[in-house]
């Protein structure tokens, strides 16, 4: 503390105080900017707060150290320790009170001077002031002073008088007799009291650290140690010290003192400070030499105790409170996270080190983040609908009512779905089909190279139809007027039409069926245009007007009805005129379509092809029946690949479970987020390799992770059922086995190869024919397996119901010995204590106890561990 | 109790009176810019006869090399007691007398020689490099021996304790007093921590008055010894005076020290038992001593108030010799 290097110390307890110390001390008081203006005499430290200058106190030359007394009164006593090895209690209130007259002034003087270089006030007893001194070949250099001590004559030496004026000497203010001394012919750099016990101190000596103990002063504890400067307790975990030695800082655990625990990244340049933070738990705050910034450490997160080998994490960060080099820093005693800072020239500013923000969303739709002490819980406000809008709420909704995993009537899936998104019901009914159509393919054993076509989509078969089996026929079937028609028709076509959905199988284009059904939903727009685009015009003024006369019917389609059947193939009639024009004001797609398809040259049907509102399935389905191989081929790659783009379910019809339809998939999940569709959706081309793309990998397992973060661990185990029903390579092979205790087979073999005897085996004890392997015995070498430490019956035995249970209850459960591979009846059993026994009844055990049920066991079983407390969410919901 | 083996690696030199001049260049380098340089341990002690120089490897660098400059063949280790731990009364006996017992005397009766260098801080007693082995043999019943390297102590390794050392040969010495007038030195130690410009003054002021002095009979001594950052200063009352007042740091009590100058003749390196003479009559009679040896003579400092004993006690144990 040369006059070039000040230092600076918040008062302990008036915590609008600080003192800035180099070759005086000068204290402050710090006030909040109210104004912008400043007041007369005082400084700026921030934008909010203000210094004063309250006193300076220039009484102590030579100052090399200084302490704050610790206690509330009174109020600045300080401990200024001088070059000559002096320790002199100097004040700086204004108000002298008696207690703190008797102290102010006094003087502690070492036997043989040099420079005292640390002072340490004792937390507990605050009488004791610690100080350290430079090395010398006859004294002592940590000596513990008592300031309430008197000076008294009979123990002072007469040669003292050579150097001590009388007239200090009578008026008691030198003390020559310290309390305790320690380290002789060695040099104290640093000192700090272990708040653990009163009367211990640790020291930074010349070449180690030592732990006085007081009690005991003969004995030390110490560390042979480069880094003996600025030892520092953490204070909120008071086995953790930090000290430094040039650029490194060592941070040790004295219940382990050998060596540190962990050395935090050296500096280029030398350290000046280290010092806890007072107010956040394993902050500690670094300043080096000619350094505008101070380093943070935050060991918050290390483990405590702190592991043996494992290397803890440190966040590092720097803040850099001002402009110029920071000379000295000081944590507010109180104040969270503030200090303020001084630089060489005594420019002072006060500074808050601003809190990491943690974050973390939770599987539902709310957000945390932390700051501080502050947490703070963010969820949408107000309007239900956005969040039920959310992608996340309805998957876990979907997951709850079991979507996807109707794999027998495929289509349901989109009702369990809820039945509100149209691409979904495509999807659904695609899939739907593309099974229907493969599991009859391969039970009439039809010729092999269709069966994977069918998962192809329809564009490979509408690419494998080209040039092969085309018919061109005129048909003039339904309407007497529709002469000009030309209709296409192939094997593959006709397979692309069953795919859309519009004929059935073997139905030879009948599509009647198909049309009651739509009839049936109420579907009459839709059903209408399918009637036209099958060239009845008959049926579909039929259905227009059945559609207008039902219930909830539109009686504009009588209207529109009335229009259709004045239909005339005349080019320039008044009535083509009208309906080309007319028509887009409909609202209906299907019917805009029908006016259009009506309406339309042969062989260019845009206006019905490109009429975007009309279902993918049903474009698809026209286009293979009115356009040549040509332009279908243009047609299905461009709407494939606007589908594609789009990431439209719909577009599953013509992709199939292919790559393309994994690339669609792709679109539609980078759109939606909706990994669960993705999932179900291409479980279903298990036959196909679209499974094996790391894409659907990807995407299966985190809708697995997704479920198990929403605790949906029976829905997770559900899928994963499921899942390698479909794709049985996904099925993982067997990682744990229960061994015996003799031999080390596996004994599974006894559990599942062995059919169940029907016979109490807890009864007749291992007594039986010795040929017969037992089910509560090794298959390997026939020895009992373990007991369960709750019914002390051998492993492997149907559990009763409860422990100890009367003999009715017992014969009760013989009967239900099927229920051996009921989970109650699996073995568990602690990693700790290695104790265990049936589930079942383990699981009872400790629904009362967290102890083992072991006697004389102590150990905590269900609370090592982790997930054993946590309840599966449906179960709470439900 | 711990002995330190130091690591630093010591050679101890003689500078005529005259030629000082040709050496003065590297010796303020190494006593006031020792950031200039790598030397760590350094010591310049003036007598009538000459100056001693006692540097390490890195500070010998800084030397020029001369006829004027006369250097000890071996290699010097320094070993340093500390009171590892140890009781807390001050009424323990302090400096060479301390070890006087523990170290001097069984190096002595394996005559193994020892240079000494008392400083305000602590004692050092220099042995030959190639002693080492023989030395740690002989202390390491009374001692934890440990040997700093790159600033960390480290237990030292039992090196061929029983091979591979050159047996010291055994010489008959014959031991000088010669106590000085009572009037001529009054050393004191003082540990001077300042500035360096503040040391560079005092340096030659000193040095001023060794030469105006020259006449007046007075035996010149003085000593200065930079260690790993210490400073050391032995001079005259006078020579003190010169200093000004709170810059030097002595003892509370203030206490002086006078000087007992050992060797008619220049003592050699070889010799053995000489520091054990002296000191094991002065801590028998329990006189507190320091004890610092030159090129050419050794030099007792003993407490002004007991010097009648200390002659007393070393006219005895030598007639006892005889």
């Amino acid at each position: 503390m040369s006059g070039s290097k000040p230092d600076i110390l918040w008062a302990p307890h008036h915590v609008d105080r600080f003192v800035v110390c180099d070759s005086e001390l000068s204290l402050y008081h710090i006030d909040s900017a109210v104004s912008s203006e400043l007041k007369a005499g005082s400084l700026r430290l921030s934008e909010e707060t203000t210094a004063t200058l309250l006193s300076i106190n220039s009484d102590t030359p030579y100052m090399k150290c200084v302490a704050w007394y610790p206690k509330y009164d009174p109020e600045c006593l300080l401990a200024v320790g001088q070059a000559n090895g002096r320790v002199v209690l100097t004040s700086l209130g204004q108000d002298h009170n008696s207690k703190c007259k008797d102290l102010i002034g006094k003087e502690f003087v070492p036997k043989h001077a040099r420079q005292c270089n640390t002072l340490a006030w004792n937390p507990l007893d605050s009488n004791w002031l610690a100080a350290g001194l430079d090395k010398h070949r006859a004294d002592f250099s940590v000596l513990i002073w008592d300031i309430s001590s008197k000076y008294a004559p009979e123990t002072a030496v007469a040669t003292e008088k050579v150097r001590l004026s009388a007239g200090d000497v009578e008026a008691g203010l030198v003390v020559t007799k310290p309390l305790y001394e320690l380290g002789q012919n060695d040099a104290c750099l640093s000192l700090c009291w272990l708040p653990r016990d009163q009367k211990l101190l640790l020291a930074g000596m010349h070449r180690n650290l030592a732990i006085f103990d007081l009690r005991n002063t003969s004995q030390k504890i110490f560390v042979n140690t480069k880094a003996v400067q600025g030892v520092t307790v953490d204070p909120y975990f008071h086995d953790r010290v930090a000290s430094f030695y040039e650029g490194q800082v060592a941070i040790w655990d004295l219940r382990k003192f050998e060596k540190p625990v962990l050395t935090l990244t050296e500096q280029p340049k030398p350290l000046t400070k280290v010092a806890w933070c007072p107010t956040r738990t394993g902050l500690l705050a670094t300043l080096t030499r000619d350094s505008n910034i101070i380093r943070l450490y935050d060991m918050q997160h290390t483990p405590t105790p702190i592991g043996d080998e494992t290397e803890p994490t440190i966040i590092e960060r720097s803040v850099q409170p001002c402009e110029n080099y920071i000379a000295s820093f000081a944590w507010h005693p109180t104040s969270q996270n503030r200090m303020v800072v001084v630089t060489p020239n005594r420019t002072m500013s006060d500074f808050t080190v601003f809190e990491r923000i943690s974050l973390a969303w939770s599987p539902v739709t709310s957000l945390m983040w932390a700051c501080g002490r502050h947490l703070y819980e963010c969820t949408e406000e107000g309007k239900a609908s956005s969040l039920e809008k959310d992608i996340a709420t309805k998957m876990r909704l979907r997951a709850l009512s079991r979507y996807g995993l109707d794999t027998e009537q495929v289509w349901r899936n989109h009702l369990l779905a809820g039945n509100e998104d149209p691409q979904l019901k495509s999807l659904w009914y695609t899939l739907h089909l593309l099974m229907k159509q493969y599991t009859e393919d391969m039970d009439q054993k039809l010729t092999g190279n269709k069966g994977p076509l069918v998962y192809t989509g329809i564009k490979s078969i509408v690419k494998s139809s080209l040039g092969t089996t085309e018919n061109l026929r005129h048909s003039r079937s339904g309407s007497d007027r529709q002469a000009d028609i030309i209709q296409y028709l192939s094997e593959e076509r006709s397979l692309a039409l069953q795919l859309c959905g519009w004929i059935k199988k073997g139905t030879d284009l009948d599509v009647e069926p198909f049309l009651n059904s739509l009839e049936q939903e109420g579907d009459w727009e839709r059903a209408a245009a399918v009637a036209l685009f099958n060239l009845d015009i008959r049926r579909a003024i039929q259905i227009l007007n059945k559609g207008a006369s039902s219930g909830k019917g539109d009686l504009n389609l009588n209207v529109v009805a009335m229009a259709l059947s004045g239909y005339t193939d005349e080019k320039n009639s008044l009535w083509r005129e009208m309906c080309s024009t007319l028509r887009l004001q409909l609202n209906n797609p299907y019917l805009c379509a029908m006016f259009a398809f009506l309406t339309s040259e042969s062989g260019s049907y845009d206006g019905v092809l490109y009429e975007n509102n009309v279902a993918v399935r049903d474009r698809v389905a026209f286009a293979c029946k009115f356009l040549n191989d040509a332009q279908l081929n243009r047609f299905i790659e461009k709407l494939t690949n606007e589908m594609k783009e789009a990431g439209n379910l719909e577009g599953i019809l013509l992709t199939g479970l292919t790559k393309d339809g994994v690339d669609l998939m792709e679109s539609y999940v980078d759109r939606t987020g909706d990994v669960q569709t993705a999932s179900y959706c291409m479980l279903q081309g298990s036959p196909s390799d679209v499974l094996k793309d790391e894409r659907v990998q990807y995407w299966i397992e985190n809708y697995r992770n997704l479920l198990d973060a929403w605790r949906f661990w029976h829905k997770r185990a559900e899928f994963d059922i499921h899942r390698s029903k479909l794709d049985p390579s996904s099925k993982p092979l067997a990682q744990v086995f229960v061994s015996c205790n003799f031999c080390g087979k596996s004994i599974s073999y006894s559990c599942s190869a062995i059919p169940h005897q029907g016979r109490g085996f807890s009864q007749y004890g291992v007594s039986g024919s010795p040929t017969k392997s037992k089910v509560t015995s090794c298959p390997g070498c026939r020895k009992p397996l373990p007991r369960c430490a709750l019914c002390l019956i051998n492993m492997g035995t149907p559990v009763s119901s409860c422990p100890g249970g009367s003999k009715s209850d017992e014969k009760v459960d013989l009967s239900k010995d099927k229920k051996l591979a009921q989970f109650n009846n699996w073995f568990t059993w602690c990693h700790n204590c290695r104790h265990g026994g049936h589930a079942g009844h383990m699981l009872s055990w400790f629904r009362d106890h967290t102890e083992c049920p072991v006697s004389a066991c102590s150990c905590k079983c269900m609370q090592l561990d982790t997930t054993g407390n946590l309840v599966p969410a449906e179960t709470v919901q439900a | 109790m711990e002995l330190h083996i130091l690591e630093h690696r010591l050679r101890v030199a003689s500078i005529a009176k005259e030629s000082i001049q040709l050496f003065t260049y590297g010796l303020i380098k190494l006593a006031f810019l020792s950031s200039k340089t790598r030397c760590k341990f350094f010591s310049l002690t003036e007598t009538p006869e000459d100056y001693t120089i006692i540097v390490d490897e890195e500070g010998f660098l800084e030397l020029p090399s001369s006829e004027h400059l006369s250097v000890a063949d071996a290699t010097w280790l320094a070993l340093n007691v500390v009171s590892g731990g140890g009781g807390f009364s001050s009424s323990q006996p302090i400096g060479v007398t301390k070890i006087a017992k523990s170290v001097i005397a069984p190096l002595a009766d394996q005559n193994i020689s020892v240079f000494m260098l008392s400083t305000y801080q602590t004692d050092f007693i220099l042995v030959r490099e190639r002693d080492l082995p023989f030395v740690m043999h002989t202390l390491a019943a009374e001692f934890t021996i440990l040997r700093v390297v790159n600033g960390e102590t480290v237990a030292a390794d039992d090196f061929g304790v029983t091979n591979g050392f050159v047996k010291p040969k055994l010489v008959n010495v014959r031991t000088f007093l010669v106590p000085l007038a009572v009037s001529a030195l009054k050393p004191l130690f003082c540990a001077l921590l300042a500035t360096v410009n503040v040391v560079l003054f005092c340096f030659f002021r000193v040095k001023d008055s060794v030469v105006g002095n020259e006449d007046s009979g007075h035996i010149r001594f003085f000593s200065f010894s930079l260690i790993e950052g210490y400073i050391s200063l032995v001079m005259d009352v006078q020579t003190q005076q010169r200093f000004p007042n709170n810059l030097l740091f002595t003892s509370a009590s203030g206490e002086l020290w006078k000087m007992v100058r050992i060797g008619g003749q220049p003592l050699g390196f070889d010799e053995c038992g000489i520091v054990a003479q002296i000191s094991e009559p002065l801590a028998a009679a329990d006189i507190p001593a320091y004890y610092i040896s030159t090129f050419k003579f050794d030099h007792a400092l003993v407490p002004e108030e007991n010097i009648n004993g200390v002659v007393n006690a070393l006219q005895v144990s030598q007639a006892e010799k005889h």
